[in-house]
């Protein structure tokens, strides 16, 4: 049996389901990379230029501890998704630039996901991916749809049941050991709401365990993926007009969301170097400092960041929180 | 309406001539400058690069001087440039400047849609005047790019070091003087004469240096520290394929037609780039592996953060044809000694490979 590792970086949280489905159903085996590991960071910094951004040095150690372990790696260029919105240039380059630095590495699979060439283009696309395991187009055809299928449950699971891309991929796969990890917190001190790229937020290590602290010091937290795709837009629409960025809604769409409704502090994560959220970052900043309704911090994280920096970042804004939160209770009565 | 424009090497020349033929009123920002990088860089996000911020301060300093509507490079599927002018204007605005911001897509509009931008700013003037304007200011554009081309060959050989430099300068006022066609065909032709008869050491064989990058930091001099004067004084030849008036030619005109000229370039980098990468990321990656034979060196300008050109260079080093590369990363911290002594030991080791060359 062919075996495909897909790295558990970048685009893994948004579309893993929909991979590992077409994959399986093509006959071929799934191999996941581990968790991010300081050694994979520092294994794929080592191959990189200094000033490529922290999450492609992740993939890169990710795709590092996957050689020798499958026949292909699947990296996809992902240009766009949706009609005239484009991706960041490291998506697109990602195959190339993997091929380059790793030499080592498995054969790559890539395939070029661009909307805009047109629906006949995308086929052909799929198709050629698929070549890869069967001649039969029919059965490429069935494999994709069961794919799709695979990404709206995965999509409708989390919507649904307010749950974050790795709880759900936990349970679709049904690993579900980790349950009494999201129960429900009695008495809550606030609500934050962390807005940012999946492949930022989920991923532990990069983030030092943000998301794991907040519900710790007993906070609610409300992620990008709790909103459904409607209000995302309408949001997106009301603070940018049309979207430029692939993934702009899950940073200014949700930012400018949540800072209107809500949340009682707002927190954005990016990485340092990151092009598009340099941009779309300060969009969210500037909104909540002219609406002057909702606190924001953003953080910027790279390989220098210390845990304890965040640490002290994350305490100094919870107490302003809190202190505001009193406040405001007290002038009510 | 006062319109008011972003700098970007000599382009403002051309636009100039344009809005004065048009009757637009217009204010030309100082050209890049201490202050420009200042103000650019104290209200710009932190993480941005160098063409935003140079740009940035160009637009603020334009309002300073009265313009009320600004124009803005952008477009959609090319890098993060699409993105600049929704915000710049947010940031001209939350500094109190009552600006309307418009973008110029570079990438979908084509010449139709400039010109009807331009038809907008002319307050609906004739078409036949509007494409007469637009003519001209093309004829200067070429001009210019054409001296330019000259003063590179001049640049590296000359006897004494800043005379085509003086006299480019010298052009380029000229032709900014210069309001019909025949006194500029006239000093044109005037100029290349002047660089041609310059004392020039004919023994000279200089070591050729290909510039490649990002368009902007390639052709703003400033954002590049002069990085071809500094090379010709080191005696070196500059070639680069990179020229605004290219750049018109054939995405105004000729890429509408199906006659690409990066073809050749993209077709070079194929094996070891697929696909377009948005801003000048496969034009970098091609013009390596196309004049690794041509060429003694390449310089690779590119701007602090800029996400097409990090992959590019993340993928040189790894192609078959190989030619000595400097990288030089742009942005506010850049320092003049610094890049010399880097350029320095460049065209060192180029002259050391050379000489190996030789002697075999």
């Amino acid at each position: 049996m062919i075996r495909i590792g897909i790295p558990t970086a970048l685009l893994y949280y948004q579309y893993y389901p929909m991979w590992k489905t077409f994959f399986e159903e093509l006959g071929a085996e799934v191999v996941v990379s581990p968790p991010t590991t300081q050694d994979m960071l520092v294994a794929g910094s080592s191959r990189v230029v200094a000033d490529t951004c922290l999450p492609v040095k992740i993939f890169l150690g990710h795709v590092l501890s996957l050689v020798g372990k499958c026949d292909y790696i699947f990296i996809p260029a992902v240009r766009s998704v949706k009609s005239r919105v484009y991706n960041c240039s490291k998506f697109l380059g990602l195959p190339d630039m993997t091929r380059a630095v790793i030499p080592e590495s498995s054969p790559i699979l890539d395939i070029d996901i661009d909307v805009n060439k047109g629906k006949r283009n995308l086929h052909q696309a799929i198709y050629q991916l698929g070549r890869h395991f069967t001649w039969n187009p029919f059965k490429v055809r069935q494999a994709s749809l069961a794919a799709w299928q695979a990404h709206l449950n995965y999509h409708e699971l989390m919507s649904s049941n307010n749950l974050t891309p790795p709880q759900a991929i936990e349970r679709i796969s049904g690993t579900t050991e980790s349950e009494a990890n999201s129960s429900y917190i009695s008495s809550t001190q606030a609500t934050i709401a962390v807005i940012g790229h999946p492949y930022l937020l989920y991923d532990e290590h990069i983030n030092h365990r943000f998301i794991s602290r907040l519900k710790q010091a007993h906070n609610n937290v409300l992620t990008p993926e709790m909103l459904s795709a409607e209000e995302l837009q309408s949001a997106t629409a009301r603070l940018v007009g049309r979207a430029y960025w692939t993934y702009e809604e899950e940073v200014v769409g949700a930012g400018d969301h949540y800072i209107q409704n809500g949340a009682d502090g707002v927190i954005g994560i990016m990485t340092f170097g990151c092009g598009p959220d340099s941009l779309m970052m300060d969009m969210v900043r500037r909104q909540a400092g002219r609406l002057k309704t909702t606190p924001f911090m953003s953080l910027t994280l790279e390989e220098h960041t210390s845990e304890a920096g965040i640490i002290t970042r994350l305490e100094a804004f919870l107490d302003m929180i809190h202190r505001r939160k009193r406040r405001q209770v007290t002038a009510c009565v | 309406m006062r319109v008011g424009i972003p700098h970007m090497g000599n382009v403002y020349i051309p636009l100039k001539a344009l809005f004065d033929r048009l009757n637009i009123d217009y204010v030309i920002p100082p050209v890049n400058n201490q202050r420009t990088l200042s103000l650019g860089v104290r209200y710009s996000p932190e993480g941005l690069c160098i063409p935003f911020k140079l740009t940035l301060g160009n637009l603020i300093e334009a309002a300073e001087l009265g313009a009320d509507t600004l124009i803005m490079p952008g477009g959609t599927g090319i890098c993060r440039l699409g993105y600049y002018a929704k915000t710049q204007e947010q940031i001209i605005h939350d500094l109190g400047y009552n600006c309307e911001m418009v973008q110029l897509g570079v990438s979908e509009q084509k010449l139709f849609g400039l010109l009807k931008i331009i038809k907008r700013l002319s307050n609906y003037a004739p078409w036949a005047k509007i494409i007469s304007a637009f003519r001209f200011g093309l004829a200067k554009l070429n001009a210019l790019d054409r001296i330019e081309r000259v003063v590179q060959k001049v640049r590296p050989v000359e006897r004494i070091k800043g005379t085509a430099n003086r006299l480019y300068a010298k052009a380029i006022k000229a032709i900014d003087k210069a309001d019909d066609y025949a006194t500029l065909k006239k000093v044109q032709t005037d100029y290349i004469d002047q660089l041609n008869q310059v004392n020039k050491d004919n023994q000279a064989q200089p070591l050729i240096v290909g510039i490649t990058g990002e368009f902007y930091v390639v052709l703003e001099p400033f954002s590049n520290l002069d990085v071809e004067s500094e090379l010709g004084k080191l005696g070196v030849e500059v070639r680069r394929t990179t020229f605004v008036s290219e750049w018109t030619k054939f995405s105004l005109f000729l890429n509408p037609l199906g006659v690409n000229e990066k073809t050749r370039i993209h077709k070079a980098a194929l094996p070891y780039l697929r696909r377009d990468i948005g801003g000048d990321g496969w034009e970098s990656v091609g013009e390596k592996v196309l004049h690794a034979k041509e060429y003694d060196g390449l310089i690779h300008l590119a701007p602090f953060t800029c996400m097409p050109e990090i992959i590019a260079q993340n993928i040189m080093p790894s192609t078959k044809e190989t030619i000595p590369v400097l990288t030089i990363l742009c942005d506010e911290q850049i320092a003049k000694p610094g890049m010399l002594t880097r350029l320095e030991a460049f065209v060192d080791l180029l002259e050391r490979k050379r000489r190996k060359g030789n002697n075999r």
